[in-house]
């Protein structure tokens, strides 16, 4: 099983070819076409969510705090070979990371895409709640070997650290295990943290590789959804 | 006529330049971006009031469509579409068909080219929102668009199914039905609801991005209405 990403950075598509009876899981809502041998089962068992209404409770626990569904299908090429197609909501790149054994990638909720069966996505929920912009925060994390998908409002930015940085929550993809994370005020006061604009952050600190996007759904949602008229609930 | 795509993929633009007088564009109406002072531009409803008007409703396409005509050789002319992304041209011989969604339409070169908003009929529109199709019949030149980038797939033996909302166009000598698509998927705002099953031999167009998606997106961020 192989991703290529195609028309990178802004309006990137993943096509992901399956050799005979390979399977991939996806994010709900990111297929955009696929050969006909492709058997798809929808809100698919995931081996880390457990037996059929406790994946559904948990999906649904993944939408009320992540905002978003996330429910995965799994896509399996019948007795030949065929390919599934994936994008984003958003305009904005793609990105492949290969996990090596023994390591973990932690994937901010809304950009985690697809990834092969040889890859554990564990779903347990590990955010915060944003105190101030009401923003949620989750990570998912990846186990295993394999590459995993993941998409980014905007470009994407690789960074190796070694030592500290902080992150704006809006802006982090994923990260490796070998990074811890703490979220904490962008400056000394809380005021002072909320006039800046940028709320909370992450702290991450140790050795690793970073992904970070180069702009914030959130603020982009702000934006536009306050020139929307209201909604009844 | 002389015709140029430029700015494409992320933000393509159709630029014109004119070599005769009297020469002729079609486009729907909104389109037009930036034109010579002199150039004639008429708005009419294309097929009358009735077929306009049911091409707005159905197909969410707009009511009016205006004809640019050439006053003098040398003018210019730049229509765009409404989405960010690519913008193509499709050339047909005389009897050649191009099915296309009709928002996907932007403009058209030909006197003889023939747009049958008829098309997809009753088929269409249980297709949902975004799978009117237009059936574009040669001689002429059609421009289409896409929300993003425009992604051709030469359909397999096996068939191919493409989401409802990412399909632009496709070419004569397929068949195609579409179905509901994922489980959970009814449950919720965003998702895959239908997609389309394609079989036969030719050509599917498709766009990477879709306007559901970002709508579906931004839903939460309106405020909320005040009760009572």
């Amino acid at each position: 099983m192989e991703f290529h990403v195609l028309y990178r950075p802004s309006h990137s598509l993943a096509v992901c070819n399956l050799n005979p009876n390979e399977t991939v899981r996806a994010e709900a809502g990111a297929m955009v076409s696929m050969t006909r041998n492709i058997n798809v089962v929808a809100a698919a068992k995931n081996p880390a969510d457990g037996g059929g209404l406790k994946r559904l409770f948990k999906g649904l626990k993944r939408m009320a705090l992540g905002g978003e569904s996330f429910f995965t299908n799994t896509y399996t090429a019948m007795n030949q070979p065929g390919h599934v197609s994936f994008a984003p909501s958003l305009t904005g790149d793609m990105i492949v990371h290969q996990v090596q054994p023994g390591e973990q990638l932690l994937i901010q909720g809304s950009s985690y895409v697809a990834a092969p069966d040889s890859v554990t996505i564990d779903t347990k929920f590990q955010g915060f709640k944003g105190l101030f912009s009401g923003e949620t925060l989750f990570f998912l994390s990846a186990t295993g070997q394999g590459p995993v998908l993941m998409n980014a409002f905007g470009a994407i930015e690789t960074i190796d650290l070694d030592g500290e940085m902080v992150v704006d929550t809006g802006h982090i993809v994923a990260f490796t295990a070998g990074i811890k994370y703490s979220v904490v005020k962008a400056s000394k006061g809380w005021i002072s943290s909320y006039l800046s604009g940028e709320g909370l952050v992450l702290r991450l600190q140790g050795r690793g590789r970073m992904y970070v996007q180069s702009r914030n759904p959130s603020e982009f949602g702000a934006t536009v959804g306050r020139m929307l008229p209201p909604r009844e609930n | 006529m002389q015709h140029q795509l430029i700015d494409t993929p992320d933000f393509g633009m159709l630029q014109i330049t004119f070599d005769q007088t009297g020469e002729k564009i079609v486009s729907e109406s909104g389109a037009m971006v930036a034109m010579d002072t002199a150039i004639n531009m008429q708005t009419s409803m294309r097929g009358g009031l009735l077929a306009a008007a049911k091409r707005k409703l159905l197909g969410g396409e707009s009511l009016f469509q205006n004809t640019f005509t050439a006053t003098s050789p040398g003018q210019r002319l730049f229509l765009s579409p409404g989405p960010e992304g690519d913008l193509r041209a499709m050339n047909l011989e005389a009897g050649q068909n191009f099915f296309l969604q009709s928002g996907a339409y932007v403009a058209h070169v030909g006197e003889q080219l023939v747009l049958d908003t008829k098309f997809g009929g009753v088929k269409g529109f249980f297709g949902g929102v975004g799978l009117f199709m237009i059936k574009v019949t040669g001689p002429g030149t059609v421009y289409y668009s896409a929300y993003g980038a425009l992604h051709e797939i030469d359909v397999p033996p096996e068939g191919y199914t493409v989401d409802n909302a990412h399909l632009v166009g496709f070419t004569e000598g397929l068949t195609y039905n579409v179905r509901k698509f994922g489980g959970f998927k009814g449950l919720f705002f965003s998702g895959e609801g239908l997609v389309c099953d394609f079989q036969g031999q030719g050509r599917v167009f498709l766009q990477t991005r879709n306007a559901g998606s970002l709508a579906a997106f931004l839903q939460p961020y309106r405020t909320v209405k005040a009760k009572g």
